[in-house]
């Protein structure tokens, strides 16, 4: 026990910079809705390129782009902040899935819902932000707490740019105090944060129940 | 001068001729049912009348004013969005399944228009959606959501939203289609009321009794033309045309 609290403000520091990662990362949902509509354009070669950032973003590993960001710019001779690196790499990877998940939350509305605004004279922009969008959030909202708790997890991979976040702290201890102690401690870390989030989207889905 | 004058429209969907050509012209206060089987391209012409389609070929005048003719090359081509979008304002639309705004309160449903496209202020726009819901009878659903409502209700909401926008024509996509057999009177009743104010409307619907009682002329389309019109009694009691006879047959029976 005595171990425990010894290490404890380690952890803690571990932890602020995972929550860190975690919400400088949460500005991928915006990004995500419009990256979402503009990957459902008219104008061919928006939708294209979004098609092609879907791809690129989604179809290699959020490791790997880490490392491009941090080391691949560095070859290059661009040096940017550790931080910074793993932001750009976050908000840019999570906003692909997201927009994944926009699109076709956009896609799955009823085209009745446009004739109507339409024939009403609402404006597209009103048409989006007023009546489809709000029931977007409503349908899309399961597969975005899904993301964000993957979200919370995925802060772990920071440790490759040797950035000490929580699961990172936790392993320098545990090999430099040979016991798996401090692995018990994360995991405790990553379920309170896991079950925060969880109980999060409950309430919002529940707040968004007033109508089918 | 005419309220809605739509002449010669041609429409195809990819190969399929679906508006072989079709005119109608409606007064101010006439109603019109728009009668035929399924596929003869009656609820396509609605829709090309208020632009939810656009037409290939042919002129669409609301109020006087054109909305569509024919170009040089012989193919449609439509005033400015400006002009396009005044003239919209001037048709309310119902459509089959409703389309209510299932987030919004059946208030909000109808003052969201109005303040949004009108810039009609929240107390104005309160008072006449107020007015509408008691016109249609409902009253005591302003503060319901769309899925506490019956269909019949929620077709009524949708008629009251689109009379909030105050338009000069109502144009109506087989109103009553969705709904079940003891739901349609409550809306056609709505309907009836609506033609008594000397609503211009057009209607494109299977209730054959609502035809007979409360449209000025009834249409029957069928394959993409205008097979036979007239009034009521000379379309739906003495129609001349095989088609229509046999049509009106296959409903009549249906029944």
């Amino acid at each position: 026990m005595d171990y425990v609290i010894s290490i404890l403000p380690q952890m803690g520091k571990g932890w602020l910079v995972t929550m860190q990662i975690f919400a400088v990362t949460l500005l991928s949902l915006p990004l995500g809705v419009v990256l979402g509509i503009a990957r459902l354009s008219k104008f061919k070669p928006l939708a294209w390129f979004m098609e092609v950032y879907v791809w690129v973003f989604r179809g290699t590993p959020l490791l790997l782009q880490l490392l491009f960001w941090y080391y691949g710019l560095m070859a290059v001779g661009v040096r940017i902040e550790r931080e910074t690196a793993v932001y750009v790499a976050f908000i840019l990877n999570y906003a692909a899935y997201l927009a994944e998940i926009f699109r076709s939350g956009i896609q799955s509305i009823d085209r009745g819902q446009y004739e109507a605004a339409d024939v009403l004279g609402l404006s597209r922009r009103q048409t989006m932000t007023q009546i489809i969008l709000p029931q977007v959030f409503k349908r899309v909202l399961p597969p975005i707490g899904n993301e964000v708790i993957n979200l919370v997890k995925d802060t772990a991979l920071v440790y490759i740019i040797a950035m000490s976040e929580l699961s990172r702290v936790a392993r320098i201890r545990a090999v430099t105090d040979d016991t798996l102690v401090p692995f018990a401690i994360a995991a405790v870390f990553y379920l309170l944060m896991t079950a925060i989030v969880q109980n999060f989207f409950k309430w919002v889905e529940a707040r968004l129940d007033y109508y089918h | 001068m005419y309220m809605l004058q739509a002449i010669d429209i041609h429409k195809k969907f990819g190969h399929l001729e679906v508006l072989k050509g079709v005119s109608l012209q409606v007064k101010q206060g006439e109603v019109i049912a728009i009668i035929g089987p399924s596929g003869s391209g009656k609820s396509t012409f609605l829709r090309c009348l208020n632009r939810l389609e656009t037409i290939d070929r042919g002129t669409i005048e609301i109020d006087g004013e054109v909305m569509a003719k024919n170009g040089p090359d012989g193919r449609a081509v439509y005033s400015n969005e400006k002009d396009i979008t005044r003239l919209r304002r001037k048709m309310g639309m119902v459509f089959q399944n409703f389309n209510l705004f299932p987030h919004k309160s059946v208030l909000e449903n109808l003052m969201l228009a109005p303040m949004q496209v009108n810039q009609v202020p929240a107390e104005e726009a309160e008072k006449t959606a107020r007015d509408l819901l008691a016109k249609v009878g409902l009253s005591q659903k302003a503060n319901n959501y769309p899925f506490e409502l019956s269909g019949g209700q929620q077709q009524r909401v949708a008629i009251a939203r689109a009379l909030a926008m105050n338009p000069a024509i109502m144009c109506f996509d087989e109103p009553t289609s969705a709904l079940d057999p003891e739901l349609t009177g409550e809306v056609l009743r709505v309907m009836r009321d609506l033609a008594l104010e000397h609503m211009t409307m057009v209607v494109v619907t299977h209730e054959i009794g609502f035809a007979r009682e409360v449209a000025n002329r009834v249409i029957f389309m069928d394959d993409g033309l205008i097979v036979e019109q007239g009034s009521a009694e000379e379309v739906l009691l003495n129609p001349r045309q095989e088609r229509t006879k046999s049509f009106l047959s296959t409903v009549l029976v249906a029944r």
